[in-house]
C-alpha cells in the first residue's frame, strides 16, 4: 500500500486553478522531487498534503488516514507529516532546543526530559549541538533551516515535505541543508521535495514529477525526466533551468 | 536663609495637602486603564476579524473615539450621559478615559497580533498544534513583547490625562492643587509641586518599563535572518 495516495485533488483561488485534478501515489521510503515553473501549483500540492491548503475536490490518504474537503482528520494527518518551509519559521522567542522540545511536549505529550533528550539527539544529527541554547536570530539561514528540519523530525513523522527549503539561502549555505536532506534520504525517510536544485534531484530522487498549470505533466526516474523528457513543456522548462 | 526654609516648608505643606488626593489619581488611572485594556483587546481582535459585522463596528469605534478630545468625552459622559444614567463623577471620569484609551489600545493590540508572520501559524499548525495551542505557545508570547512598550507609554499618558477629571470636580491631585491655590494664592509653588508629583510617578514608571523591556527582550529578534 502506498503511504501517500492523492486522488484527483483540485484547488482553486477564485478563478485561478492552482491544482487541476492531480493524482499521485508515493511509496514508503520513496524520494519524490517536484519541479516546475513558479505558479505551477507545486507548492500548493505540498501544502494540501498536510492540510495547510484546503481541498476543493478529491482526497488524500496518508498511511490509511483520509483527508477530504471537510478536513475532519486534519490533526491526525499533521502528526504523520513533517514540513520544512522556505522561510524556516522557527519560533524566535524560544531557544533552538526549546523550538524542538515545545511541539513534542505540547502535541506528543512527552515529558520535558524525554523531549529534551530527543532534541539533543536531533541537534547532533544536524550538527548543531553547540547552538542548543542560542536563539534563532543568532543563527545563519542555513543553521536555522537545519534546526527547522530537526524540529519537524522531533515529531517522528512518517513523511517529510520540503517546500523550497534552500531557496531563501545564500549559495554557500545551500550545501549544508542539502547535506542533511541527503542523510535523511539515505536513512529511508519518505520525502516530497519541491526544489530548484536539479543536482540534488538527480542524486537523491527515485522519481521526479514535473508540474505545470496545476497538472502533473510528466513523472519518472530522474534520468528519464532530465535526459529524455517525453513532453515538450518539460524540455522547455529544463532548457531554462539547466 | 529664613526665606529659603520658609519656601521649603511651603512646598512641603503643599505636598502634604496633595497627598490625600493621590489615591484618587491612582484609582482613576488604574481603573480607566484596565477598562481600556479589556475593551481595547476586544475591539482590536474584532478589527482583524474576517467577519465584517465585527470588524466594521470596531473600525468605527476606533475612528470615533480617537477623533474626539478627551476633555469633551469627559463632559459628555458626566454632564450628558451622567445626568441621564445618574453616573457619579468617579464612574463618569473612569468610563470617559477608558473608552478613549481603548481606541488607541485597540490599534496597539491589532498591530501586535498582525506583526506575527503568517509563517509562524503555519509552522505551528504543521507540527500538529491546535489553534488554541498556536495562540498560547507561539503567537501571544511574541505579541506581548511587541505590545508591551507602546502599552506602557499609554499607561503613562493615561496617568497624566487623569488630571483632566479635575474639571468635573473629582478631587484628585490636580483638583487638590487648585483648592490649595484658591485658599493661599501661591500659584507658582502650588503648580510646581503638583507637576513634581506627576513627574516622580511618570519617571518611576518609565524606568520600570525599560527594565521590563530588557527582561523580555529576545536575543537576535527583529534581525533579518
Amino acid at each position: 500500500m502506498s503511504i501517500i495516495e492523492i486522488n484527483n485533488v483540485a484547488r482553486r483561488f477564485g478563478s485561478v486553478v492552482a491544482l487541476d485534478g492531480v493524482s499521485l501515489n508515493v511509496e514508503r521510503g520513496e524520494r519524490l522531487v517536484i519541479i516546475g515553473p513558479s505558479g505551477s501549483g507545486k507548492s500548493t500540492l505540498l501544502r494540501t498534503i498536510n492540510g495547510l491548503e484546503p481541498l476543493d475536490d478529491g482526497e488524500i490518504i496518508i498511511d490509511g488516514v483520509h483527508l477530504d474537503r471537510n478536513h475532519r482528520q486534519i490533526h491526525e494527518i499533521r502528526l504523520e507529516v513533517g514540513m520544512v518551509f522556505q522561510q524556516f519559521n522557527l519560533f524566535p522567542h524560544l531557544t533552538v532546543k526549546r523550538n524542538i522540545v515545545l511541539p513534542q511536549t505540547v502535541v506528543r505529550r512527552r515529558s520535558e526530559a524525554e523531549a529534551g533528550e530527543k532534541a539533543m539527539m536531533l541537534l547532533a544529527k544536524v550538527g548543531l549541538t553547540d547552538k542548543a541554547e542560542s536563539y534563532p536570530g543568532e543563527l545563519s539561514g542555513g543553521q536555522q533551516q537545519r534546526v527547522a528540519i530537526a524540529r519537524a523530525l522531533g515529531m517522528d513523522p512518517k513523511v517529510m515535505l520540503f517546500d523550497e527549503a534552500t531557496s531563501a539561502l545564500d549559495p554557500e549555505m545551500i550545501g549544508e541543508v542539502l547535506g542533511v536532506m541527503k542523510q535523511l534520504a539515505s536513512e529511508g525517510m519518505t520525502m516530497l521535495v519541491v526544489t530548484h536544485e536539479i543536482g540534488f534531484a538527480r542524486e537523491v530522487a527515485d522519481r521526479v514529477a514535473f508540474i505545470d498549470g496545476g497538472k502533473i505533466v510528466e513523472i519518472g526516474p530522474p534520468a528519464q525526466i532530465f535526459d529524455h523528457p517525453g513532453q515538450l513543456r518539460t524540455a522547455e522548462f529544463l532548457a531554462k533551468v539547466l | 536663609m529664613e526665606l529659603i526654609t520658609g519656601q521649603i516648608e511651603l512646598l512641603g505643606r503643599i505636598f502634604l495637602y496633595l497627598l490625600p488626593a493621590l489615591p484618587a489619581t491612582i484609582y482613576v488611572t488604574v481603573l480607566s486603564f484596565l477598562l481600556s485594556l479589556v475593551l481595547g483587546l476586544a475591539v482590536g481582535m474584532a478589527e482583524i476579524s474576517p467577519r465584517k459585522w465585527l470588524s466594521l463596528p470596531a473600525k468605527i469605534y476606533v475612528d470615533t473615539f480617537r477623533g474626539i478630545p478627551l476633555l469633551v468625552l469627559i463632559f459628555f459622559f458626566y454632564f450628558g450621559l451622567g445626568t441621564i444614567l445618574n453616573l457619579e463623577r468617579m464612574a463618569a471620569g473612569i468610563i470617559a478615559i477608558g473608552v478613549c484609551y481603548a481606541a488607541y489600545q485597540a490599534e496597539i493590540f491589532r498591530s501586535g497580533i498582525e506583526a506575527i508572520s503568517h509563517g509562524q501559524y503555519e509552522a505551528a499548525l504543521s507540527l500538529g498544534m491546535t489553534r488554541g495551542q498556536v495562540m498560547r505557545h507561539v503567537i501571544l508570547p511574541q505579541s506581548i513583547r511587541i505590545v508591551l512598550p507602546p502599552t506602557a507609554n499609554e499607561f503613562i499618558a493615561c496617568l497624566k490625562d487623569s488630571s483632566l477629571v479635575s474639571i468635573i470636580g473629582l478631587r484628585e491631585i490636580t483638583r487638590a492643587g487648585r483648592e490649595f491655590y484658591s485658599q493661599y494664592f501661591v500659584d507658582f509653588q502650588t503648580w510646581f509641586v503638583v507637576g513634581l508629583v506627576y513627574l516622580i510617578m511618570t519617571l518611576t514608571l518609565s524606568r520600570l518599563v525599560v527594565r521590563l523591556e530588557k527582561r523580555f527582550a529576545i536575543v537576535g529578534y527583529g534581525k533579518k535572518p
